[in-house]
């Protein structure tokens, strides 16, 4: 099992099908209710690409972190890396996954853990993936992942708290390239940080994706960001995808109603840019008790009967997929 | 004459001969009708400084301006019980998360009816009858069910409404919105936004909206503010503010946006990072990240002056093209370029 | 490090600039603990019983369990009848006061100390497992810990030495025991809260195992009130020990621990009360100077306190 070994035709990360439940206890006497995070997503991804993975709150998509970082195993479905399948893993092949696997998390303030120096917090993943390294090497290797992060040598000796939000990002971000990865999981990597910060780490990342060959799986709601910087855009509701494509395309002509919505809700400075559009009315279901059928039907301007009773699968349409009846109608 | 007249307001920290300026002398007004967007990123002081109108700024804080009145009154002069009348009933304040700012212990009815009982008194069924009116105005579903609701059992935008119930209740003329929609999604943040604009039109109340977001201010404000570590840096018309800045870091600021890159590989960054309490720079504090710095701006600190209508604290304000007035081609050291 | 394309942009390395000099978590601590001046004024008492601890064999005047036939029951020097020799006075059999209690620091700084030390390791090892692992482990240990802490502490300490048999090393033991269920508890809460942190998520991706992501990850995180409780539980161990010593079950005579100090004099509270007051008053104020202390790093440590 070779996660290292790329083949032609095979892509870097595919995940089939994922599914995700959990079981919520309820209390005493009731039975367990079930919470659908993720209830079947597949995608792909190629080398040195972006996917974005866009949702609201409750939609999945950390849970899809998660699942693609095997911080837990999905309920059914497969994850795929160069074509070899990521399922229960020994102690050494859990080594080779991780070093082609990383995440970036979401909070620069947690992430960090307070009490060990930035040395040893970036020191961990080598200390633990590749024994073969000695003491003096593995420094090494972290001041040098530290300089390409743009982390000033001294910073090595100190502790997290003494850096800024922007600066623990790149913290983080060391952390998930210093094993060299082909993929990155980044949930919501800048949604913390301010705007001028962000731009800083966004530049960064993309510089690092050049250098060192690295695909992103980028987790944000923040849509501008999300145009900046994707190749392709995954959009999800309640666990499931609603629209995939190439990013251009879907900004300018949003197919799915909700993808439509997302579009329209977000503040744009420049009044050229604003859409108008009927705001989206009710709140998001709850993932324990979805609505039957396509999940969105309740919120949505073209819902008919069938999108209560059916629920709509992933199909080919105008350069992308999308998961709606109506979507001809629609277009 | 201003509903809400600021005039050099200071908030200080620490020391009394190491002062950390929260806030540095920001003047402003609100009137009544308007919407006022303050703007800016952490560490620019823009909650400090409604806190400080709020009189929520506790000891060791220390808040001094030359004038903070509300429709006319004082608010730093007045005898504290005086204000707490004003505040809460005719200035109120909503926070960034609502989970927090509702008591976990007590339904919904209860804290409605609380604000209602200490401003506006009235009989228990009077109250009720007020709070489901309340609950309708904000647009939430079903008010009847939902009063006798706790907190953690509503959602992210439910739990804000309510926030939003509880501030209108006693029909204030000033709303300070602090980050309201930061922890939302954005489909709820737009819902919210639309219900505050609402609701400050219909009663013709003054809006006072802080928020990062540079985006959600120019769609939802008549006047924006900039700040930037404790100071204003410009304060214009939004229709005009960010289509043709006149102060560097507003500049600058948009471009960082990437919404502005489109076609640009790669991000316009603001090198450097906002000054914390440790590293203020004496002069200009934008100066050591601004691209146009010279001399005079590390040395002289700028005051804010009237600029073509605009408000800006710089010693060379932008013109039309985007380019620094007053700054000749010798003075322009182009270091941070 | 590639280059920004856009002119306006500087590279990344001028960029990630440090927030000026903050102090390191050592010394802020220290910083806040000084201007309690409680806590300041109780760790300089510890000091001072410390060192007195340490140095009792070079400056106690007597030794503690000499009797002096001609000296019973000497009052201070300061009264009527008081011996210049004897700067405290003499007990029932004429042994110095002044070089037991000494001596006597010694044995409760030290009782103090192991006990802790004890308690706290075991009651750490405890409560990760509990914390972490969770589930029917988490419930076996816990339970177990709530039926110690539902017995009386005294009692449960009496019981054991009953047991064991009296003496200052089964006392000892006794007293960590019935210490244990604190710091289970504390460790389990602190562990429990922590696990939900993203820096042990992103500590696990990095392929962190068990005995790593407890002792190493998670447990500098959970120090603070652990040391709190320490610093409390060495005053509680030290009356504790007097206590047993007063019952007859701790140190025995002629050890000069102070509890069994008391017990001796029970007799002479009316006729020489300077045999019973002294000791007594010296658990007193050690035990003062700890729960000072105590407070003190509690309120420095405690990060909502800070600025």
């Amino acid at each position: 099992m070779s996660f290292l070994e790329t083949k032609p035709g095979v892509p870097l990360l595919e995940s089939d099908n994922l599914v995700r439940h959990y079981d919520v206890n309820r209390g005493f006497g009731k039975p367990n209710a079930t919470v659908k995070a993720l209830d079947g997503v597949s995608f792909t991804l190629e080398a040195q690409k972006t996917l974005a993975v866009v949702g609201e709150s409750g939609c999945g998509k950390s849970t899809l972190g998660r699942q693609l970082t095997l911080i837990e195993q999905p309920s059914a479905g497969e994850l795929k890396i160069n074509g070899n399948t990521v399922g229960n893993l020994s102690d050494k092949e859990a080594k080779l996954f991780r070093r082609t696997v990383q995440m970036i998390f979401q909070n620069p303030y947690g992430s960090l853990n307070p009490r060990k120096k930035v040395g040893q917090i970036l020191a961990e993943p080598v200390l633990l993936n590749m024994d073969q390294l000695g003491r003096k090497e593995r420094e090494e290797r972290v001041r040098e992942t530290m300089a390409k992060v743009g982390l000033r040598p001294e910073f090595y000796q100190r502790y997290p708290h003494m850096f800024s939000g922007g600066q623990r990002q790149r913290i983080a971000i060391a952390r998930a390239l210093i094993l060299e990865p082909k993929v990155i999981v980044a949930d919501e990597p800048v949604s913390a940080l301010d705007v001028s910060v962000q731009a800083q780490v966004l530049n960064l990342m993309m510089d690092l994706q050049e250098e060192m060959n690295v695909a992103y799986v980028f987790i944000s709601h923040d849509l501008s960001v999300v145009r900046h910087i994707a190749d392709d855009v995954m959009v999800m509701y309640l666990g499931r995808v609603a629209e995939k494509g190439p990013t251009e395309e879907i900004f300018a002509k949003p197919l799915h109603p909700y993808t439509r919505a997302l579009l329209a809700s977000a503040p744009k400075i420049d009044p050229a840019h604003r859409v108008k559009a009927e705001p989206l009315t009710g709140e998001l279901p709850s993932p324990i008790n979805p609505p039957s059928g396509c999940a969105f039907h309740k919120r949505c301007p073209f819902a008919t009967e069938e999108c209560a009773k059916v629920r709509p699968e992933l199909r080919t349409f105008e350069g992308r997929e999308v998961a709606c009846h109506r979507v001809e109608e629609i277009a | 004459m201003a509903l809400l007249e600021v005039q050099n307001l200071t908030v200080e920290f620490g020391s009394e001969d190491k002062p950390f300026r929260a806030v540095d002398s920001v003047s402003y007004s609100v009137d009544r009708g308007e919407v006022l967007g303050i703007v800016g990123e952490s560490g620019s002081g823009k909650s400090v400084s409604s806190l400080a109108v709020m009189g929520l700024i506790d000891f060791p804080g220390r808040v001094t301006a030359d004038a903070l009145t509300f429709d006319g009154q004082d608010l730093l002069g007045m005898p504290a019980k005086r204000r707490r009348e004003i505040t809460g009933k005719d200035i109120a304040m909503i926070f960034q998360d609502p989970m927090s700012a509702l008591n976990p212990c007590f339904t919904v009815e209860a804290q409605i009816m609380e604000a209602l009982k200490v401003h506006e008194g009235g009989t228990k069924k009077q109250r009720r009858e007020r709070t489901l009116e309340l609950l309708n105005q904000v647009g939430i579903p079903d008010p009847k069910s939902r009063m006798t609701a706790y907190p953690h059992q509503l959602s992210g935008g439910m739990s804000q409404r309510i926030v939003i119930a509880m501030a209108i209740a006693c029909k204030p003329r000033l709303l300070i919105a602090d980050e309201p929609t930061t922890a939302l999604d954005v489909t709820i943040q737009a819902q919210i936004i639309d219900l505050l604009l609402k609701l400050q039109e219909d009663s013709d109340m003054g809006l006072i909206l802080i928020t990062h977001d540079l985006a959600l201010v120019s769609e939802a404000a008549n006047r924006i503010q900039v700040m930037y570590a404790g100071q204003l840096f410009e304060s214009g018309p939004a229709d005009s503010i960010f289509a043709a800045p006149r102060h560097p870091y507003t500049q600058a600021l948009l471009e960082a946006l990437p919404e502005r890159s489109e076609g640009h590989d790669r991000l316009r960054t603001i090198p450097g990072v906002v000054p914390g309490q440790y590293d203020r720079p004496t002069g200009c504090l934008l100066a050591p990240r601004c691209r146009y710095a010279n001399e005079s701006c590390i040395t002289a600190r700028p005051e804010v002056r009237d600029f073509n209508g605009r408000d800006v604290r710089c010693f060379y304000p932008l013109n039309d093209q985007g380019q620094p007035t007053g700054l000749t081609a010798d003075m322009a050291t182009g270091e941070n370029v | 490090m590639s280059e920004n394309t856009t002119p306006s942009a500087a590279p990344a390395a001028n960029v990630a600039e440090p927030i000026g000099a903050p102090p390191s978590p050592l010394r802020e601590t220290w910083d806040y603990f000084r201007k309690n001046r409680g806590a300041y004024v109780g760790l300089m008492v510890i000091a001072f019983i410390l060192f007195l601890a340490l140095t009792a064999q070079w400056i106690a005047p007597f030794d503690p369990i000499a009797q002096d036939r001609t000296a019973f029951l000497k009052p201070p020097v300061w009264m009527e009848g008081g011996d210049p020799r004897y700067l405290l006075g003499t007990d029932a059999v004429g042994r110095d006061i002044l070089s037991r209690l000494i001596h006597g620091a010694q044995l409760s700084v030290s009782i103090g100390v192991f006990v802790v030390i004890l308690s706290m390791i075991s009651g750490i090892c405890l409560g990760m497992v509990a914390g972490y692992f969770r589930g029917w482990v988490e419930v076996c240990i816990m339970r177990l810990m709530d039926i110690m802490l539902a017995l009386p502490s005294l009692i449960m300490a009496l019981a054991i030495v009953a047991i064991l048999g009296p003496g200052l090393e089964n006392a000892m033991l006794a007293i960590a025991i019935v210490q244990l269920p604190h710091y289970v508890r504390l460790t389990r809460a602190s562990v429990v809260s922590e696990l939900n942190k993203e820096y042990v998520i992103a500590s696990q991706i990095a392929g962190a195992g068990h005995m790593r992501q407890m002792f190493v990850n998670i447990l500098p995180n959970c120090m603070a009130p652990l040391i709190v409780q320490g610093t409390l539980g060495i005053s509680s161990a030290i009356l504790d020990a007097a206590a047993l010593g007063f019952l007859g079950l701790g140190a025995q005579p002629p050890l000069p621990e102070w509890g069994t100090m008391l017990s001796e004099a029970r007799e002479f509270v009316g006729s020489a009360w300077w045999v019973i007051t002294f000791p007594g008053l010296c658990i007193l104020v050690t035990v003062l100077a700890f729960n000072l202390m105590g407070d003190g790093l509690r309120d420095a440590l405690d990060p909502k306190m800070k600025r």
